[in-house]
């Protein structure tokens, strides 16, 4: 295969292609400096989007991470060459090809829709390359293998997002929801750095095998740097806390979604969550070997996530049962989401534990095609105009019956109704967490049910409001703008079709889930 | 040497704590970023010293980075400072509190 005489370096082409695409939109505005064209900028930022994706889905189904016969094996970039045993700064394997799809998909449907939703704005040229930045750092984040790497990555999907929740300058909401979000992640990224040179203090590395190795070597009755190492673990927790949207440093998040674009938090809430909880996975996976750092710091970190995960899941799904307006309600429940795909990491065994992991990365792709949809509607909403609140919402069926329907598919597959795809992955999650078999991995499979069913209550309210009640405004007739038509009902059916597609998908994560556990 | 590791460890730890006081209690946009800065150079302070100690120079180059990026997060934090101000008409983080709209 034409894959064997690629360089090694082409392995993050799917990154690549996005920088590429942000540097053309820069030519373009360098060029036109007050251009609004925005098929021309909506078109090259959607044509890059799709080719970072197809690039890394024929990556995929080519075999690139997979070991064996048939498979490419894993590429490893960067690693200062054969003299120096420091290993790779960048990894490409099945996981972060997995994630760059995600990255991918969602950038296409959120530029998609941002072709209707920026209508008349002034900043177009900035609004795209600012959001294929972002994605660039985000699809650089699932190959990171290196502290260093993955804090720069992180920055550089963080910096972008603050500015383009602010892109709505005059708005106060935008202007307030961007200093709140910028706040919370300096702090947060502050004290991540802070806990990432304590852990470079204890093992003198900051390239994730070689701390694993220098884990594995040290001596566990006679350790010194417990202290160090576990504040350093438990810091560095807090920098993934606040890129996922879970607790402790999920404050930003309600604020953040509301006061945004609605595009921009389809965006924030889908792709930016499952680069946070890639680097997660791989950070804990790769350089904290379960057995070895709970010999060395005296405390299994699975806890932390057991705990982080049922405490995130109630918080949200509580705070979105008592939510007025429709994006707020999103912005909780998608925290409680993050709380579903924490159970991938507390579910991790001495072991195993591919499968709660796959299931979590099955979750995060349904999620990035439900959850975006159920935004794009909330942008379609405010781009007719028809208010914040779930009363405002009442009877828009009527009217956009098509836009309704895919709403409904949306919110029923959040809350994890058979059929569809959220269902699915909710219910490897559950059936992984049962399988793992610990009291405390039952606590969360039954927290994960008791927290669905309610989750019904305030999806279901939306679809009430959109399909039963009668509108309390009489509405003048609703435009029906191509993109955000075209996003919304491209998600619905990817979240439709991701049911009879569920096999290679769950093939494809728990095979990655096991290639890095 | 007379000065060891824990004492730069110590610094840095204090660095940081002065910080995150100053997030803390600062209503000031401007105090906040700058608490942010001492709080990345606490980190700073600990990779270089750590750097040292090891015999190893990731450590410092890494460092660098963070310089880098700390500039640039103060030149965004700047920015989203400006409009703050453009539109509240003060930095004053507790006054914008329009979330309801």
């Amino acid at each position: 295969m034409a894959v064997f005489d690629l360089p090694g370096w082409t392995g993050l082409a799917p990154a690549l292609i996005l920088a590429a695409t942000a540097l053309v939109l820069f030519v373009v505005d360098s060029i036109s400096p007050r251009s609004t064209n925005r098929a021309v900028l909506a078109g090259i930022s959607v044509t890059g989007a799709l080719a970072s994706l197809a690039v890394a889905v024929w990556f995929i189904a080519a075999g690139v991470g997979q070991s064996g016969l048939e498979g490419l094996g894993v590429i490893e970039l960067f690693d200062g060459g054969a003299e120096f045993a420091g290993g790779s700064q960048f990894v490409v394997d099945q996981m972060a090809l997995y994630f760059m799809i995600i990255v991918a998909v969602v950038t296409a449907l959120v530029s998609v829709a941002s072709y209707d939703y920026m209508d008349g704005h002034t900043y177009q040229a900035e609004y795209y390359s600012l959001m294929i930045l972002a994605a660039t750092g985000m699809s650089l984040m699932a190959a990171a293998n290196s502290l260093v790497t993955i804090f720069i990555a992180l920055e550089l999907a963080s910096l972008p997002s603050y500015a383009l929740v602010a892109i709505l300058k005059d708005n106060r909401g935008s202007v307030e929801a961007s200093l709140k979000y910028f706040l919370i992640g300096a702090l947060s990224s502050a004290i991540m750095v802070y806990g990432i040179s304590l852990i470079y203090g204890a093992t003198g590395s900051l390239q994730l095998d070689a701390i694993a190795s220098e884990l594995a070597a040290a001596d566990a009755d006679d350790y010194a740097y417990d202290g160090i190492l576990g504040l350093g673990i438990l810091m560095l927790i807090g920098g993934f806390a606040f890129k996922t949207a879970s607790v402790p440093f999920h404050f930003w998040a309600p604020e953040a979604y509301e006061g945004a674009p609605a595009p921009i938090s389809a965006f924030l809430s889908s792709a930016s969550k499952a680069a946070g909880f890639v680097i997660a996975f791989r950070v804990f996976t790769t350089a904290f070997p379960l057995e070895v750092t709970a010999g060395l710091i005296g405390i299994d970190w699975t806890w932390a996530f057991i705990i982080l995960a049922i405490v995130t899941m109630t918080v949200g799904n509580f705070a979105a049962a008592t939510q007025d307006t429709v994006k707020r309600m999103l912005a909780y429940s998608s925290i409680g989401h993050a709380g579903y795909a924490l159970i991938g990491l507390a579910g991790l065994t001495v072991d195993g534990g591919e499968l709660v992991m796959g299931a979590a990365m099955m979750h995060l792709l349904v999620y990035g095609f439900m959850n975006t949809g159920a935004f794009l509607f909330v942008a379609l909403a405010e781009y007719w105009g028809v208010g914040r609140t779930f009363e405002d919402y009442n009877g828009l069926a009527t009217q956009a019956p098509v836009a309704c329907f895919a709403l409904g598919i949306f919110m029923f597959s959040l809350a994890g109704i058979p059929p569809l795809g959220g269902f699915w992955s909710k219910y490897f999650l559950f059936t992984g967490a049962i399988g793992v078999g610990s009291t405390a991995m039952l606590v969360v499979a039954a927290a994960l049910v008791v927290n669905s069913a309610l989750s019904l209550y305030y999806y279901s309210r939306l679809v009430k409001a959109v399909w039963i009640e009668d509108p309390l405004v009489d509405r003048d007739a609703l435009t029906q703008p191509t993109g955000l038509y075209a996003a919304i009902v491209f998600a619905a059916v990817m979240t439709v079709v991701l049911l009879p597609a569920f096999g290679p998908v769950s093939e494809t994560a728990i095979e990655a889930a096991a290639a890095v556990i | 040497m007379s000065v060891g590791i824990e004492h730069y460890v110590l610094l840095s730890m204090g660095l940081f704590c002065i910080g995150l006081f100053g997030i803390l209690t600062r209503r000031n946009a401007l105090m906040f970023l700058m608490s942010v800065e001492l709080m990345l150079n606490a980190a700073n302070i600990n990779l270089i010293a750590f750097a040292l100690y090891h015999g190893d120079l990731t450590g410092q180059v890494f460092a660098l980075f963070v310089m880098a990026l700390a500039a640039a997060e103060v030149a965004v934090g700047l920015g989203i400072i400006l409009v703050l101000y453009r539109n509240f008409r003060d930095v004053d983080v507790t006054v914008p509190t329009t979330m309801r709209w």
